[in-house]
């Protein structure tokens, strides 16, 4: 595949470090990110997979580990100038559209802030113009800019806060579940929107959501977290046509499609990890079982799953 | 089989200071004894609102009944006193709400909230109601109940408080179970466990179930009957298999085509442009034309009657009518056909009867 844009390495992020209510929400995980591509991640609330979005684009700061873009560590110490270029380049759309737009502000100002702060725009009327460019990008006109945020429905809001994301031109999107709190019917018109923008600019998305049929339908390659692990990585199809965690088996066959007969004949697995039996000493990490698709075992059970896989 | 419910021309409205929003603009269906029927449709569209009339939850300055009845076994709902009511609500008739967050008093213990409909509704002493909420929480699959009886709701996760929530609703084995949106706050695999025990419970205690979602995965593993709600009316109603494999409402088809399927990769997801209708003022005709591919100009300007498919499975649309011309739904709707049998896309050793 393409170049690597971002390299999560060994990425802790715990809260309350040493006291006794330490959470281990991000606990030791690698992988990349390749240029253009989605990458969705998945798993149950808990898990950690906004922690990891947040703790990328350093909303927290990392408890230990690097998140290398282009090959500069984020998580070093930087001069704010630095800061303030890496900043530009990533982006995050929230979940919630309601509370992540300033009640107070008119929408032009949402959009136009990142502008600002990154002196993109010269005078008052380039300003006004790059906002009308990028509200009628995400499927708004021009009438809305002097409007406030409460004047949008939940879909029109979360166009917004697309907007506002695009407008200093990233490179790298992190969209935190952001078609969760939307209608069916509305959802399925941001996320055409994202993978027309992403056609169009050649955006990366890291795509978080537990929603697990959009998820696919939107990335190219998708991990699934446990308790703060990854535990499997690998194509959106290979995933679906193959998981091979039993964490994975189990919340996919939790998943009920809309087809009445499948929904007759389906059965749930349920997840365990006592099943695992792993000895004292064994060293549990994520080792690629076949090309691209990387499970998080032991030894033991990567040889199994070789076979098991080879034998298909 | 027998009727538990009837819902007849229902018409309701909010007054706000905006004007008259008319939130329910004449809903018909019958709820069966046994039967779980789910009612489906975007945030708007009425469906919380037509339950929440049945149970009378609605503030009574602000909403007024406009037209029709609310029949259950043989009384008007809508004419009872709030006394009268109370006496059917959480006993005859009750409710699981979306968030088992804020329906669970934070200050008093799971036990105590439990025991309260039984003491209300049945003359049963305390240590009866005790014994039977302990009964309740084992029965909702909650491990060591007894212990647990004395825990705040705080004490326990998000698919515990909906089971504790699951066991008030069923505390007097009521006739009817109104579910709004059950799942919606919990994660798949919890959600799993959720549905599989309010299916296990319904055949134990056969209890009639309407079940109020947007997840239309969901629908397909719960519902028998189906009713698809849209625009404060409902547009479509069927059995579970006549609505998702033979759908015949362009909004059906487009909520059906809006959800991606685990096993194709479509190029692009098909979205239903627009957004709901304005109910201050709602359109005229059929309230889904102007967003529709489908729509006729009859649609801008006359409400379509119901066109009867079969027996059970009836459809507001002008395309049914016999006059209409003959339009081909979205692949993916003529994808599901092809599996039914009576669908003239039907492909099978049968034939189909169009």
């Amino acid at each position: 595949m393409a170049e690597k844009l971002l390299e999560i390495k060994n990425l802790k992020q715990y809260f309350n470090q040493g006291k006794p209510n330490e959470v281990r929400a991000v606990d030791d995980i690698s992988f990349d990110i390749y240029k253009g591509e989605t990458l969705g991640l998945v798993g149950e609330s808990g898990c950690g997979k906004s922690t990891t979005g947040r703790t990328i684009i350093r909303l927290y700061d990392a408890t230990d580990g690097q998140v290398i873009y282009d090959g500069v560590n984020v998580h070093d110490k930087k001069s704010k100038k630095d800061l303030k270029e890496f900043n530009r380049k990533m982006q995050m759309i929230f979940q919630d559209p309601y509370a992540s737009l300033n009640p107070r502000m008119k929408v032009l100002d949402i959009i136009a802030e990142g502008l600002d702060i990154h002196g993109l725009v010269k005078n008052p009327k380039e300003r006004k113009e790059k906002v009308v460019e990028l509200l009628e990008t995400v499927g708004l006109n021009r009438e809305h800019a002097d409007r406030y945020a409460h004047e949008f429905s939940g879909g029109q809001r979360q166009r917004l806060g697309i907007a506002r994301a695009l407008a200093v031109n990233p490179e790298f999107i992190i969209a935190d579940e952001p078609i969760s709190a939307l209608d069916v019917s509305i959802q399925a018109q941001v996320v055409n929107l994202l993978k027309e923008l992403q056609e169009e600019k050649g955006l990366t998305y890291l795509f978080i959501a537990h929603d697990l049929s959009m998820v696919k339908y939107i990335s190219d390659r998708i991990g699934v977290m446990y308790f703060g692990k990854l535990v499997e990585l690998a194509t959106a199809e290979e995933l679906y046509a193959n998981p091979m965690h039993p964490y994975t088996q189990s919340l996919l066959s939790a998943i009920p499609l809309p087809d009445p007969d499948y929904e007759r004949t389906r059965v749930r697995k349920s997840y365990d990890p006592a099943n695992h039996n792993y000895q004292d000493g064994e060293e549990i990490a994520m080792r690629e079982v076949t090309p691209g698709h990387f499970v998080y075992c032991s030894e033991k059970e990567l040889e199994s799953l070789r076979a098991l896989s080879s034998s298909k | 089989m027998e009727k538990i419910l009837e819902v007849k021309d229902l018409e309701l409205s909010f007054h706000t200071f905006a004007g008259e929003v008319k939130a329910i603009r004449g809903v018909n269906f019958d709820l069966l004894k046994g039967e779980t029927l789910a009612i489906v449709g975007e945030s708007g569209s009425g469906k919380s609102v037509t339950t929440k009339s049945i149970m009378r939850l609605l503030p009574e300055h602000s909403s007024e009944f406009k037209n029709g009845q609310i029949l259950f076994n043989g009384k008007d709902l809508t004419k009872l006193t709030d006394r009268e009511m109370q006496k059917i609500r959480g006993k005859d008739i009750s409710m699981i709400f979306q968030d088992p967050m804020t329906s669970l008093n934070p200050t008093m213990p799971i036990g105590k909230q439990i025991m309260e409909p039984i003491l209300k509704h049945r003359n049963v002493s305390k240590s009866v109601a005790h014994k039977e909420a302990v009964d309740l929480l084992r029965l909702v699959g909650m491990p060591k109940p007894e212990a647990r009886m004395k825990q705040y709701p705080h004490q326990f996760s998000g698919g515990q408080r909906q089971r504790i929530v699951i066991a008030i609703a069923l505390a007097c084995n009521p006739q009817v179970l109104i579910a709004d949106e059950p799942t919606t706050a919990l994660d798949v695999t919890i959600q799993a466990q959720i549905l599989e025990l309010m299916k296990d419970l319904q055949k134990k205690i056969n209890t009639s179930i309407i079940f109020i979602t947007h997840d239309l995965g969901v629908v397909a593993n719960v519902a028998d009957r189906v009713a698809v709600m849209y625009g404060g009316k409902i547009v479509e109603i069927g059995t579970v298999d006549e609505i998702f494999y033979n759908p015949q409402h362009p909004y059906t088809w487009g909520l059906l085509s809006s959800m991606p399927s685990l096993d194709t990769a479509e190029e692009k997801l098909y979205a239903i442009p627009g957004t709901p209708p304005d109910l201050l003022s709602p359109p005229k005709g059929d309230a889904f034309a102007l967003r529709s591919d489908y729509a006729m100009k009859i649609d801008l300007e006359e409400v379509p009657p119901f066109f009867k498919v079969s027996d059970t499975h009836y459809a507001a649309t002008w395309l049914l009518h016999p006059d209409a011309p003959q339009v081909d739904p979205p692949l993916a709707i003529r994808e599901r056909m092809k599996k039914y049998p009576g669908s003239r896309y039907y492909e099978g050793t049968e034939g189909g009867t169009y």
